[in-house]
């Protein structure tokens, strides 16, 4: 036997059951929301004010209006570490993604052996940054780090990685590589996921490995591609320790040099060594919308390049 | 959503700015109120800050000061270096650490923003004597006429040279321990071997940037006025001071290969530079000493202080100081371990611990600078003969230099004011500007974070 | 077709692959290949390409360990076997510094972290991923918008609070914010779950499961390897975190162990007596445990990844 409904009973069971699926999401990601109230939410407003102060942490904040941002303007640092960051960033988001996707291709291969190999590219992660710097000034040390050694032996030049502005970005960029592991372990489940029958065609059309690789390959991870590309470009705005630890560190040399003068680290200079906490503030919201320019251009070219796999939602 | 299922994060943001709110700064807060008195019963807990443990100088100065507190007091020392973020989070949570172990030259923008209180009250009513600090230590913590720390140690450079080197290209230590700039400079290509990639012996080391205010004051120029408020960076003679000392690396090929061949040294090793016959000469800080004798006794080292162009000696004081963080809860009990700890009496303690341990290890002891001079003078009695004219020279250079010293005054902006030089000296290391040209800048720089930083002191 | 630009949409779409990871979807079978010689050199050329790489990634560890049984005067002469094999400086650690609490401090807290922010990221995930709800695009997108957000911003107002809960001091604040969700697993979790069917869901509610039930029993279990990944990635994360305990422990009982080796190095390294041999012994023994801890989950991780039928 059916029930006649009306469809206005239906609307409102429809509003009803809206209601209820609304109420339940909103439980399940209520913790989420009670964190971001308190820990996002609140300190950000809070900073956003620091920014109109003049802070030293010691004393009470003292209201000063556009002071901040006015000076953030008139000085040259600001640009200089900016474009410092910027050109880090753009060496090193690239690079990243190509040689962790060469390294995953090459796993992808291994089969047996991958799982060994996979590990053994994640564990540098595991040292803290604070030895990555220290283990950078060893290493790439223009006498006689090992770096040099071997490009020495090949005939390669060997350039000062430390001391000379031009290769000190390089350098830090391919120290940062050493603890991509992350990136090649994403890639590596995105690389599996290729149906192969895509390969199998494409070998049957006379395809070689090369044109396998951007015709096939690329195009179907690029979702993934486009997550690592966001992903590194925020971490490589937000770079910090490795390059602190080398050329800014507290006691170990003096020597500090203009080209590794990243955002962050000047951020940090003017917080803590000079107490200008309320500039700083100001300076971190510069940081927050350029990252944010970024990440919206960036969105906005991957319609155009990123393929999507189905799920429209 | 309902009107009720937003109560609550409304109520945890209000929670949220509630608790902040409760916590301000506690700069500006004074001791008006403490009671400093040398006999009185002292309780509580004093956390301090900066601070390590490391060795018998330490160890046996803190038992002194232990007792000194008596046993209601316990001190809880937090290891590390003084780190800053620490400090101001804890300042800014309003619980600062109740006496910090800070650098000297950190003391004047400290006290200038109120961190620290001024020690006058402390150094009356515990007695502390005042005279017994070498000069250029106290004037480093010495701000605006009130001194805001009680120094501790001191540390001076030294001329060290390799001897068989000298002797080879028949130099002596007057050529190299800059009593005469012009042989300086041929003594660096002199005793340079290799060039470019290819440097085996460094011939003379500046050590820029880090011994510029030596360099310029040699040359007669202060770099800032002793009152603290003018800076003074493109002094004339401040400038060729520069010059000179980077063209010492530019006859020898450039600062980029010096530098990368200097860093490849294995320092503290056996193998060190001085051991090995890869430097011709550098000015050092003769804790360095210590360290050379342990780990290469043979090796022919000649020893002198830092000389000015007009042969006299000459060093740039550096060290620690005590300091007390305003609204520290035991403003009492901090001075008086502050006192203990650098009091005479417990240098000698500590000295005569060294000496034994010394002995034990069949090692000579070779003195300690504590930048109390009245302990300076005794304990340079208990110095024993390393047996060797060599390492018996370097204790006399020290001695020497440590009676030579000169400092920086403190200044509220000492942050910038270091870091506009060291950039001024860094970009003519790398040949980006000239000495003129840096130095003008980072004079226009640091006069300018001096005076918004004096302003703001006298609000 | 979506016309407007939805950042979330787009995000959601760019890590679909993520999802995919594990499910029954069509097993990836390596067609059988002729062993031809051309394909075992090949073959080897890729394992020494690979092993290359690995000697790479590995010889600054491989540095460290052998630097750490060596005598001062040597630990900067390259070798890789020591000269003067020593045991000396891991004596001298344990003496000098308290290590084995350090340990204790940081297995506590990278656990607490890892576990809380698995747990409390995957439900708020799930809230994102199964429910439809007006506003869900736009809240997303809020998640999304504080992966931007630079550390520094929040970093004194954060401290701030936690004084105020008189927590300062102890270990709390060093993992306490995982019980909220972080924006990058939820992020992660959510394109799972997104890729999973929701017959399988359907089926369930019609046997009577609420949505906990649903949540616990069917979801949770299917990603497995995701959870995996999350709980990875946040213990190697909270391990090698400095900035926290840095700021909130004052404490040498209470540090962690990058906490701890910092102050070792202020002790010994650069601010001090340059005790080289001390530092590399202390990196040393804070990162091998995660190494090993690597090696034993290496199982459940190549399990959890690769079940997708790759052979091994």
């Amino acid at each position: 036997m059916s029930t006649v409904v009306s469809a206005a009973q239906l609307s409102a069971r429809r509003r009803l059951s809206n209601r209820r699926e609304t109420v339940a999401a909103l439980l399940f990601i209520s913790p989420w929301i009670l964190g971001f109230l308190i820990f996002t939410v609140w300190p950000v407003i809070y900073s956003g004010y620091l920014s109109f102060t003049d802070y030293d942490v010691i004393n009470d904040p003292n209201f000063v209006g556009l002071e901040n941002y006015v000076t953030m303007f008139e000085d040259p640092r600001i640009a200089l570490s900016l474009t410092n960051t910027l050109i880090y960033t753009i060496l090193s988001v690239p690079a990243h993604i190509i040689v962790a996707l060469v390294l995953a291709m090459l796993l992808l291969r291994a089969a047996r052996a991958s799982g060994f190999f996979r590990t053994v590219f994640f564990l540098p992660k595991m040292t803290p940054a604070v030895a990555v710097g220290v283990l950078f000034l060893l290493l790439f040390n223009g006498q006689d780090g090992l770096i040099n050694k071997v490009l020495r032996a090949i005939g390669l030049p060997a350039p000062y990685w430390t001391t000379d502005p031009f290769w000190v970005k390089p350098g830090l960029v391919l120290i940062s590589l050493w603890a991509m592991g992350s990136s090649i372990v994403i890639l590596l489940a995105a690389l599996k996921n290729v149906p192969v029958e895509l390969y199998e065609s494409a070998r049957i059309d006379g395809a070689n490995l090369w044109q396998q690789t951007t015709r096939i390959t690329v195009p179907m991870i690029s979702s993934t591609i486009f997550f690592l590309v966001i992903i590194n470009t925020i971490a490589g705005f937000q770079m910090f320790t490795e390059a602190y630890t080398a050329f800014f560190g507290s006691g170990n040399t003096t020597y500090s040099n203009d080209a590794a003068l990243f955002f962050v680290i000047y951020l940090f200079q003017q917080g803590f060594e000079f107490l200008n906490m309320g500039y700083a503030s100001a300076m971190a919201w510069l940081l927050f919308l350029v990252i944010t320019i970024f990440t919206v251009v960036q969105f906005v070219v991957s319609r155009r390049l990123v393929y999507y796999e189905g799920d429209q939602r | 959503m309902k009107k009720s299922t937003l109560r609550w994060p409304i109520l945890a943001v209000a929670g949220a700015l509630l608790l902040t709110s409760c916590a301000t700064g506690t700069g500006g807060q004074n001791d008006d109120d403490v009671d400093y008195d040398p006999d009185a019963e002292l309780s509580g807990t004093i956390n301090v800050l900066g601070f390590g443990a490391g060795d018998e100088i330490a160890t046996t100065r803190i038992d002194v000061a232990e007792e000194a507190l008596g046993d209601d007091v316990s001190v809880k020392l937090v290891e590390g270096d003084l780190d800053i973020q620490q400090l101001l989070s804890s300042i800014a949570a309003g619980d600062p650490p109740e006496l910090i172990y800070a650098n000297r030259d950190q003391i004047g923008s400290l006290a200038a923003r109120g961190a620290i209180l001024p020690l006058e009250r402390c150094i009356d009513g515990e007695g502390i004597d005042t005279d017994q600090f070498v000069d250029s230590a106290l004037e480093q913590v010495t701000l605006d006429g009130k001194i805001y720390g009680i120094p501790e140690f001191n540390v001076v450079q030294l001329t060290m040279a390799n001897t068989s080197l000298l002797q080879a290209a028949g130099l002596g230590i007057d050529s190299v321990n800059g009593s005469d700039w012009a042989k300086v400079t041929a003594a660096a290509t002199a005793l340079l071997q290799g060039s470019g990639d290819e440097i085996s012996v460094i011939g003379v080391d500046s050590k820029m940037p880090e011994f510029f205010p030596l360099w310029a004051k040699a040359n007669g120029a202060d770099l800032v006025s002793d009152d603290g408020r003018t800076a003074n960076l493109n002094d004339p003679k401040a400038v060729e001071a520069l010059d000179f000392a980077v063209n010492v690396y530019n006859v020898q090929g450039g600062f980029a290969p010096v530098k990368a061949f200097r860093d490849s040294a294995d320092f503290f090793g056996a193998e060190n530079q001085y051991a090995s016959n890869e430097l011709g000469s550098m000015w050092m800080e003769q804790w360095y000493v210590n360290v050379l004798n342990d780990v290469s006794p043979d090796a022919t080292i000649s020893f002198d202080t830092f000389r000015t162009p007009e042969g006299e000696p000459l060093a740039f004081a550096s060290g620690s100081a005590w300091a007390i963080p305003a609204g520290s809860e035991a403003a009492a009990a901090s001075c008086r371990f502050a006192k203990a700890m650098t009091a005479t009496d417990t240098w000698m303690e500590a000295a005569n611990a060294r000496v034994d341990l010394r002995a034990e290890e069949g090692k000579a002891f070779t003195g300690l600078l504590t930048g109390n001079e009245d302990a300076d003078a005794a304990i340079q009695e208990l110095v024993t003969s390393t047996g060797s004219a060599q390492w018996d020279s370097a204790v006399e250079a020290t001695y020497l230099a440590n009676e030579n010293t000169f400092s920086l005054p403190a200044n509220p902006a000492d942050a910038e004011f270091k870091k506009a030089w060291q950039d001024a000296a860094n970009e003519v290391l790398t040949g980006d500007a000239t000495a003129q040209e840096a130095l003008d800048k980072a004079q226009d720089e640091a006069q300018d974070a001096l005076d918004e930083a004096w302003a703001k002191f006298e609000e | 077709m979506t016309s407007t630009l939805d950042p979330t949409d787009a995000a959601a779409r760019a890590a679909a692959p993520l999802a995919a990871v594990e499910t029954a979807e069509a097993p990836r079978v390596i067609p059988p290949r002729r062993r031809t010689t051309r394909s075992r050199i090949a073959r080897v050329v890729l394992y020494v390409v690979l092993a290359g790489c690995a000697v790479v990634f590995t010889y600054p560890f491989v540095w460290l360990v052998s630097a750490s049984f060596k005598p001062r005067s040597d630990v900067f002469d390259n070798l890789l076997i020591p000269k003067n094999f020593t045991f000396e400086n891991y004596l001298t650690i344990w003496q000098e510094a308290p290590i084995g609490v350090w340990l204790v401090n940081s297995a506590i807290v990278t656990i607490l972290a890892a576990v809380t922010v698995t747990a409390s990221s995957a439900m708020v995930a799930w809230g994102f991923a199964y429910f439809r709800f007006r506003g869900r695009g736009a809240l997303f997108a809020l998640v999304i918008g504080t992966m931007m957000l630079p550390g520094a911003v929040t970093m004194i107002p954060t401290f701030l609070i936690w004084n105020g809960l008189g927590a300062t001091g102890t270990l709390t604040p060093l993992w306490a914010q995982n019980l909220f969700g972080s924006a990058f697993y939820i992020f992660l979790l959510r394109q799972f779950f997104l890729g999973l069917p929701r017959e399988l869901f359907e089926a369930a509610r019609i046997d009577g499961a609420n949505n906990w039930r649903i949540f616990t029993r069917v979801a949770l279990p299917l990603c497995r390897p995701a959870l995996a990944v999350t709980l990875l990635f946040e213990l190697q994360a909270s391990w090698t975190d400095l900035m926290r305990p840095l700021i909130y422990l004052r404490d040498s009982d209470t540090f962690t162990v990058p906490r701890g080796l910092k102050s070792l190095l202020d002790q010994f390294g650069f601010g001090g007596e340059y005790h080289w041999e001390i530092i590399v012994t202390a990196s040393v023994i804070t990162t091998v445990p995660m190494i090993i801890l690597f090696f034993i989950g290496q199982k459940q991780f190549v399990d959890g990844i690769a079940t997708t039928g790759t052979k091994g």
